[in-house]
């Protein structure tokens, strides 16, 4: 008896206290959905700050990669309006701005006085946030500027008399040269680690090789052409490289090419810039100070990173679009992104990257900055998803023996239209 | 009384069910939804569809063969007064508690072609290992995976033929062995017929429970090496979540259901055939 009444307690207390939270008197607040990860810890103490100086009330919720796009995905449609500014990565973005989920944010810039955003943001994270690409209205601010590295280990480069990788045929044969010269001293060295696994994996770590070798995925009439010359030419490449990658490495995801990395037992890797901080901890790498980075390697064409940014945005059904607008430049400013590299996310404005303090913190920076702006964005289709995921399943089973190149790109290019087609 | 109970079965089940159906026979079109078969004639032509259909019926044939039989066995050996056959019924129990995440995360680590324990242990013996990429070989990554669950699963079979076994009455074998038959003849006239309920149960619960195998596989291969290891489960779990083609997902759940249901309906009828002869 005296265990439910103890209960019943708990109920009534925490029912009041649920009515009083939800009850503020007219307090302004908005409300953000955001990745639990690096990217959004951020934001969510920029948040803070922002509460503290404006009086506004910033609830955050926070979810996991994948379910932050499920999440609001299914917000859009069910039109619930439940967040007023959304943190979104930059593949998704013309899905939600061709389905028309996003507020237009040009009016609300005039409404500030401004025409368009500062030039100071990288010319290639803000032609993400138009739709269409580069050229159409905008929809969203750069918040993270990711973009894809090329990692590699100086000490072995000088130990055997190499150079910086500037080709791709000079990452195989260097691949060759030091996994062969370190065999030969019995150290079992990997001249190149990367991921083949299916979808995302795969398909990240082969578009580099891909543009570089002028493949396109597209031609100009949107038609598929992966199995081009070039395409077809770009994945013997890859599948060359697999040679010098570790066994397995078709099923390989991030974590296993950092571990690689890490231990020192791979000499390349095409990468992301969150992994720069782990090599300097001396609980995880044994590799402290011998790594290098600079930006992708070319072939005929010049070498370009895949970008990947974290976008901010305000859906359509906001109720609260110009409280949602002023945060959303207040945490874009260049006062805020540096605060925001300094924990630990790469900027989206030049000036931001050059700052002599973030240098002198992050010497990576200046790579960074001419990786992101010479990178590329993955193909702007609604369809990516799919796409990526058909793609991948070919690359991978290409990496893992079960297809020839030709085979690999000639199903990839009929399953690519075929998901065209069903729009 | 009924009435809470009928209000959270239909908010729980009904309406879900019924909301599914409705977009299973939706497809999306620039005018908003079109009614229609168009999901189920994109299911038929969908090669990636029916090779997870395929990968479904070779993982749930073969893993429930060999944890059938090594159960089986398994409770045989154990149902005998063996000595130490409390320590082993106990240990034998261990994978089935774990969760399953848990049991991908370290099958993956022991199958890791580098760092693994599987391959550091062959190493040890002499064997090449070069060949032996496990999850990450087209050749090898399904029957890896149908390792896993026999190891988690047949300690299941085994429990439930035990406990079967050890409900047998002791009347009809000592019948026999007055008649003189052979320990053979006991077997299969006594011991397979008086088993024959527990034995179908363990056989229907197995097979749903493999037909919608999701979670080890997508901890230990998320379907790949290329397309592999990806069972109907995942390729669902893709079009929902991934591309968020709901109506898509929604009709192959359906036609996996119906797959599900016809076999199920062959274990019940011949459980229920046995049931009215005795």
């Amino acid at each position: 008896m005296k265990l439910t009444h103890f209960f019943r307690h708990v109920v009534t207390i925490s029912i009041s206290l649920l009515l009083l939270t939800s009850c503020r008197p007219n307090q302004k607040q908005i409300r953000l959905a955001v990745n639990s990860g690096v990217e959004g810890d951020a934001l969510k103490q920029a948040a803070l700050d922002y509460e503290k100086q404006t009086g506004i009330h910033v609830n955050i919720a926070g979810f996991p990669y994948a379910n932050l796009f499920e999440k609001e995905q299914l917000d859009f449609n069910a039109h619930t309006g439940a967040y007023d500014v959304i943190m979104l990565d930059d593949p998704w973005f013309p899905r939600f701005a061709s389905k028309q989920f996003l507020t237009d944010l040009t009016p609300l810039l005039q409404k500030r006085g401004q025409t368009q955003p500062d030039s100071d943001f990288v010319t290639t994270s803000l032609a993400l946030c138009r739709h269409p690409y580069q050229t159409g209205n905008l929809f969203a601010l750069p918040y993270v500027g990711n973009s894809q590295l090329f990692f590699y280990r100086k000490d072995l480069f000088d130990k055997h008399g190499l150079s910086e990788p500037v080709k791709w045929n000079d990452v195989l044969s260097g691949a060759r040269e030091i996994q062969e010269a370190e065999a030969g001293d019995g150290n079992q060295i990997y001249g190149y680690v990367m991921r083949a696994a299916q979808g995302n994996a795969a398909v990240a770590d082969f578009m580099p090789i891909f543009w570089a070798f002028g493949g396109e995925m597209f031609d100009s009439n949107g038609k598929a052409t992966v199995n081009s010359r070039e395409g077809i030419a770009a994945l013997k490449f890859m599948l060359e490289l697999g040679k010098f990658s570790p066994p397995g490495y078709a099923s390989f995801n991030a974590d296993d090419v950092g571990a690689h990395l890490l231990q020192g037992t791979a000499a390349m890797s095409i990468n992301w810039p969150a992994w720069i901080g782990p090599f300097a901890d001396p609980a995880r790498s044994k590799v402290i100070g011998k790594m290098a980075f600079t930006i992708l390697p070319s072939g005929d064409k010049p070498g370009q990173a895949e970008i990947g940014n974290w976008l901010l945005a305000i859906p359509k059904d906001s109720k609260n679009v110009d409280a949602a607008m002023d945060f959303l430049l207040w945490a874009t400013s260049a006062e805020q992104m540096k605060l925001s590299a300094q924990r630990g996310n790469p900027p989206t404005r030049t000036s931001v990257f050059k700052d002599p303090d973030l240098i002198a913190r992050y010497p990576t920076y200046p790579a960074q900055l001419r990786s992101l702006e010479s990178s590329r964005p993955r193909p702007r289709t609604p369809q990516w998803n799919e796409i990526e995921n058909a793609f991948g399943i070919f690359l991978s089973k290409a990496n893992s023996g079960e297809l020839t190149a030709e085979d690999a790109m000639n199903q990839a290019n009929a399953e690519i239209e075929k998901i065209l087609q069903r729009q | 009384m009924i009435a809470p109970a009928l209000a959270v079965l239909l908010s729980l089940s009904i309406y879900p069910l019924i909301y599914s159906v409705q977009i299973s026979l939706q497809t999306d079109s620039p005018a908003g939804p079109v009614w229609g078969l168009g999901n189920f004639e994109r299911l038929l032509m969908d090669h990636f569809f029916w090779d997870a259909m395929a990968h479904t019926l070779i993982y749930a044939v073969a893993a429930l063969l060999v944890e059938f039989f090594l159960g089986f066995g398994l409770a045989l050996l154990l149902n005998s007064s063996i000595r130490g056959r409390r320590f082993f019924r106990a240990t034998l129990l261990i994978p089935m508690m774990l969760p399953t995440v848990v049991v991908g995360v370290v099958w993956r680590l022991m199958f890791n072609p580098n760092f693994g324990t599987i391959n550091g242990v062959l190493r040890q013996l002499g064997v090449n290992t070069e060949q032996l990429t496990w999850t990450a070989s087209p050749r090898l990554a399904l029957a890896a995976v149908i390792a896993v669950d026999v190891w988690q699963w047949t300690p299941f079979v085994f429990l439930v033929l035990l406990a079967g076994l050890q409900a047998i009455p002791q009347e009809p074998y000592e019948a026999a062995r007055v008649d003189g038959s052979s320990s053979w003849q006991t077997f299969r006239h006594v011991t397979l017929p008086l088993l024959k309920p527990a034995i179908l149960i363990v056989l229907l619960l197995r097979t749903m429970d493999l037909l919608r195998v999701f979670d080890q596989i997508f901890i230990l291969t998320e379907g790949g090496p290329g397309f592999a290891t990806e069972t109907v489960s995942l390729y669902i779990y893709r079009a929902a979540f991934r591309f968020t083609d709901f109506g898509y997902a929604a009709a192959m759940s359906f036609v996996l259901l119906i797959i599900t249901n016809l076999i199920s309906t062959v274990y019940i009828r011949l459980l229920q055939s046995r049931e009215s002869v005795a």
